[in-house]
């Protein structure tokens, strides 16, 4: 298969560290804490932060 | 830290960790790492102003991508700074705190973070991705069959389409299979596995393997193997880490 150009590769490496650090991990209550409808809002900065990646539909599917 | 500061935690260390090992890794807005510790156990934590991250800010902040990406940026580095170096727990994106009091107040009432802890010591996640290219299994199927029939008739015209039905239905049985197949071949060289939502539509497979440190060639052979198997068929393999083990952090079944 042909080998995607180095943006579109930063990009899917980039899916893959957010996907992780966003929704893997021990979720623990802080005292800031993000609301749900703060986690909401995460997916609005990934969407301006993802704006090209065509799948970012899937992520806030999760 | 200051009134107008918070802490903002990373992840969990057990509290013997050698403070030396986030020596020199910068965390959010470049401020210096430190252990915070408790029982047992201590959290990775650095200062952040309040300006950025009180309830209010933190709203704004979410929704610009600059800012999103620069903070899980340093989110992972400071965590990957452990990796093969201590063993860490990770923490989701955004536990912050008025202060080391309330981080060793949260510590002491999660026992079950140390347990969680030893259970990843001496591991390593690694992600394995299987990406399909469908046109060059189409044609190394429609070769395979070496089906031609005279152009322009009716019937070929009808045998062509139900030809590429039975392509579509041939592409998807084999991306099945074939995820099926990688996974397991993986999953015998891990000591836990995990198969993610695939993040495109050629992705077959998107999985996080946890391994023990002195594994990760079985690994990475396990790969060259399936690579070796599947590529005449348009499957390309992608090995990613070793990561912090995010995928393995939460409780059981989860991800």
């Amino acid at each position: 298969m042909s080998s995607p150009s180095p943006a579109l590769q930063q990009q899917v490496t980039l899916v893959e560290l957010v996907d992780r650090v966003l929704n893997k991990g021990v979720a623990l209550t802080g005292d800031i804490t993000l609301s749900v409808a703060g986690v909401d809002l995460v997916y609005v900065g990934l969407r301006v932060l993802l704006a090209s990646v065509s799948t970012l539909e899937q992520l806030d599917a999760e | 830290m200051t009134a107008a500061d918070a802490l903002y935690v990373y992840g969990v260390v057990r509290s013997d960790t050698p403070a030396d090992v986030f020596a020199g890794v910068e965390g959010m807005d470049d401020g210096p790492v430190r252990l915070v510790g408790a029982d047992g156990v201590a959290a990775i934590a650095s200062s952040v102003p309040l300006a950025e991250f009180d309830t209010d800010a933190l709203e704004l902040n979410l929704k610009d991508g600059a800012w999103l990406e620069q903070k899980v940026q340093a989110h992972n580095r400071v965590l990957a700074a452990a990796v093969r170096k201590a063993t860490v727990l990770p923490l989701r994106f955004g536990a912050i705190y008025h202060g080391e009091d309330h981080v060793r107040t949260m510590l002491g009432e999660r026992p079950e973070l140390e347990a969680q802890l030893a259970r990843l010591d001496g591991l390593l996640e690694f992600g394995v991705k299987g990406l399909l290219d469908p046109e060059a299994l189409r044609t190394r199927l429609e070769e395979s069959r070496g089906v031609e029939a005279d152009e322009g008739s009716g019937r070929a015209y009808m045998l062509r389409k139900g030809l590429a039905r039975e392509l579509d239905e041939e592409v998807r049985a084999f991306a099945a299979t074939c995820a099926e197949a990688s996974h397991e071949r993986l999953a015998a060289v891990a000591v836990d596995a995990r198969v993610n939502r695939a993040q495109s539509p050629e992705m077959l497979l998107n999985g996080a393997y946890l391994v023990e440190a002195g594994c990760d060639d079985e690994l990475r052979r396990a790969v060259e193997e399936l690579d070796k198997q599947f590529r005449s068929d348009g499957v390309a393999y992608e090995l990613t880490g070793p990561w912090p083990p995010y995928n393995f952090a939460g409780e059981e079944s989860e991800g």
